[in-house]
């Protein structure tokens, strides 16, 4: 069998608040296979944006380990390449159009060239914003910014996407087709998803369904 | 003319092999679809005005300067020879020694000192040069200063007066002026009685130096080794070297071979105290419009940094996008030279724009405000005198592109300090 996409063991992280400590993540056991969608669920504050940032190697856990396909580097130089990250406030650059957002990512590669064109502007018109490329963020809705941040993350073709409350700034209509380009581009994609959302009916959609309670990760 | 859709893709080409700090940083100075960059011109006019500024008032400094030196070479010559409490007696054995030294292209002797002057009953007591009519050419352009009568005129029984000294004591071409020298006062304390030498007034100079042109009357040096019982000595002998020659080594040269009562210096230590004030202005001038610079740069420096705050969420999404925290610093670094780099033309092209019209900018000024003539008077020159040296030039360049690169470095600094994780919780 090939190696999982994604494999953390016992990952635990403690905050220092004061006197406190605060134990957000004890001991979380996560694999993600090829292909696997994820959800995670779990009350505000019980640690899911805090797994999904050891799990991008933007912070370091305390104890445990972290192996993307096998390999413990989880350093900047393989994230631009191995995952992509969609955030509930979308995080677009207002200095830049859309296509320049999506095409940031080829850029943390090195070179924009043709191809690279030719795809930011493919997933941009996957997404459904085929005619708004040189759209600012400030004059794309809330909707259409999460479109754009959706076909940032794709931009390097990533193993694994990891999508923060991707709905949780949007209307439930908005939400709801924003969930179903999520699940399909990844899925054409060949890009595992770990989505924590709020929403028991996006979680639903999940292969697989998981639950996070005071920094416990468990299958429901 | 290339077509928009040329443009847009020559545009790619620059843009697209750019490393992504530097894309970055140009889109943050030059927002797409943003129709004025404020921030980025306010800040290239800070930097510019204080190129502009330096540019302008050093060179002008640097005029004068030249100005200045140029007037000191042309009355002393390069190096001068002078007794040491004595007067030179063999002259022409001198001369011929010099002859040897191989650096030195002419020499011209000279006896100095001080006279009463008097014309029609007003009277002045001017410096008093003898020349040496067959040599002094060779040394000193002098015939360029006359603005009357004219230098062929000087016999032993005239003088030529400096401009100013002519018009205040009302003196013109063929005028006689009466001159008592300090011997004759020796003679009279003897109860000798000698009359005052008669001197016909063949032609007036002007230097363009205010004490120069004030008080100072040129004899030849006969009349003037007459004047001073000089006999056939004289005080100093003035020099003209090769212009590529040094004028230090070359005096410490013919010093080694003079005797101990004479010595040689350049005309750089003979007005070593006065080029040291001249140079000390200068510095000051910079100096002080260099911190014109320092305050724009002070600007950039705290608009980049409330740039990094209100991007913090940006900057951690950089993270997530797999940028280093040294490509971040890179960013706004670049920022910081952009603004110097772009400010330092700018700035160049509007100083020497200015110089460029200066003179007329003067005119215009002076004739506005009716003070054509208090500005010729105080200050001797009609058209301002301007040279940047280039040493001056690269220091100014460096300056400006230093300072305001530097301007980038807190802000670059802050930027890549920032965690991820801590800027994507900036919600
Ligand atoms: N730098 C920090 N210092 C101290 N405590 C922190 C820090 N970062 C996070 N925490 C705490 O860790 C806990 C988990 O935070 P996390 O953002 O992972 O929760 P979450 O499950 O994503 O909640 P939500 O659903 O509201 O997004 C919270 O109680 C939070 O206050
Ligand atoms: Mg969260």
């Amino acid at each position: 069998m090939s190696e999982p996409i994604l494999q953390a063991t016992g990952l635990s992280k403690t905050y220092l608040s004061g006197e406190r400590r605060l134990e957000v993540l004890r001991g979380v056991e996560l694999t993600v296979s090829a292909g696997e969608t994820v959800s995670i669920r779990g009350e505000s504050g019980s640690g899911k944006s805090t797994l999904l940032h050891l799990i991008a190697g933007l912070d370091k856990p305390d104890t445990g380990t972290l192996a993307w396909e096998g390999s413990a580097d989880t350093g900047a130089a393989r994230r631009a390449r191995f995952l992509g990250m969609v955030f509930q406030s979308f995080y677009l650059i207002p200095e830049l159009d859309a296509l320049g957002n999506v095409l940031m990512a080829a850029r943390m590669l090195g070179k924009v060239d043709a191809a690279a064109r030719a795809r930011a502007a493919s997933l941009l018109e996957r997404v459904g914003l085929a005619e708004r490329g040189h759209h600012l963020p400030a004059q794309l809705s809330g909707g259409e910014r999460q479109r754009v941040a959706i076909a940032r993350a794709l931009m390097n073709s990533p193993r694994l996407l990891l999508a923060d409350e991707p709905t949780g700034n949007l209307d439930e209509k908005t939400g709801e087709s924003i969930l179903e380009l999520l699940l399909s581009v990844a899925a054409e994609q060949g890009a595992a998803l770990v989505l924590v959302t709020h929403n028991p009916a996006h979680a639903a959609r999940a292969s697989r369904r998981m639950t996070m309670h005071a920094g416990v990760l468990s299958d429901v | 003319m290339p077509s928009v859709s040329e443009l847009g893709a020559l545009r790619g080409e620059i843009l697209n092999p750019m490393p992504w700090s530097l894309y970055l940083a140009l889109k943050q100075l030059f927002p797409s679809g943003k129709r004025f960059p404020f921030f980025t011109a306010i800040s290239v006019l800070g930097v510019a005005l204080g190129v502009m500024l330096l540019i302008v008032s050093i060179s002008v400094m640097g005029g004068f300067g030249r100005e200045i030196r140029r007037m000191i070479i042309d009355t002393q010559g390069d190096v001068q020879i002078r007794g040491q409490g004595t007067t030179i007696n063999d002259v022409s054995g001198l001369l011929d020694a010099l002859k040897t030294v191989p650096e030195v292209v002419a020499a011209t002797p000279f006896a100095e000192g001080v006279v009463l002057l008097e014309h029609d009953r007003r009277p002045a007591f001017p410096a008093v040069q003898g020349v040496d009519l067959q040599r002094i050419e060779n040394v000193i352009p002098l015939r360029d200063y006359i603005v009357a009568g004219s230098l062929d005129e000087l016999d032993d029984d005239s003088v030529i007066l400096s401009s100013q000294l002519a018009r205040s004591l009302g003196a013109r071409i063929g005028s006689t002026v009466q001159i008592y020298s300090p011997l004759l006062l020796e003679k009279l304390k003897q109860d000798e009685v000698l009359l005052p030498r008669d001197l016909r007034v063949a032609g007036v100079f002007e230097i363009g130096h205010q004490q120069l042109d004030s008080s100072v009357v040129l004899v030849t040096l006969r009349l003037m080794q007459d004047l001073y019982g000089l006999g056939d000595s004289v005080h100093g002998v003035n020099l003209r070297i090769k212009p590529s020659a040094d004028p230090d080594l070359v005096a410490r040269k013919i010093n080694a071979g003079l005797p101990f009562n004479l010595r040689a210096g350049s005309w750089m230590e003979a007005n070593q105290d006065f080029l040291f004030v001249l140079q000390l202005e200068k510095n000051m001038i910079f100096f002080l419009l260099v911190f014109i610079i320092v305050v724009a740069a002070f600007s950039v420096t705290s608009s980049l940094l409330i740039a990094v705050v209100r991007k913090t969420r940006e900057i951690g999404l950089l993270g997530a996008l797999g940028a280093r925290p040294s490509q971040v610093a890179a960013c706004f670094c670049f920022q910081g030279l952009f603004i110097g780099v772009a400010g330092t033309l700018l700035g160049l092209a509007l100083g020497f724009g200015a110089l460029a019209v200066r003179n007329d900018a003067i005119e215009l000024f002076t004739r506005l405000t009716g003070s054509e003539e208090a500005l010729l008077r105080f200050y001797q020159f009609s058209n301002l005198p301007a040279y940047l040296a280039t040493s001056d030039l690269v220091l100014i360049i460096a300056c400006a592109v230093g300072i305001s690169t530097a301007a980038g470095l807190l802000p670059a600094w802050r930027a890549s300090r920032l965690n991820p994780v801590e800027a994507l919780r900036n919600e």
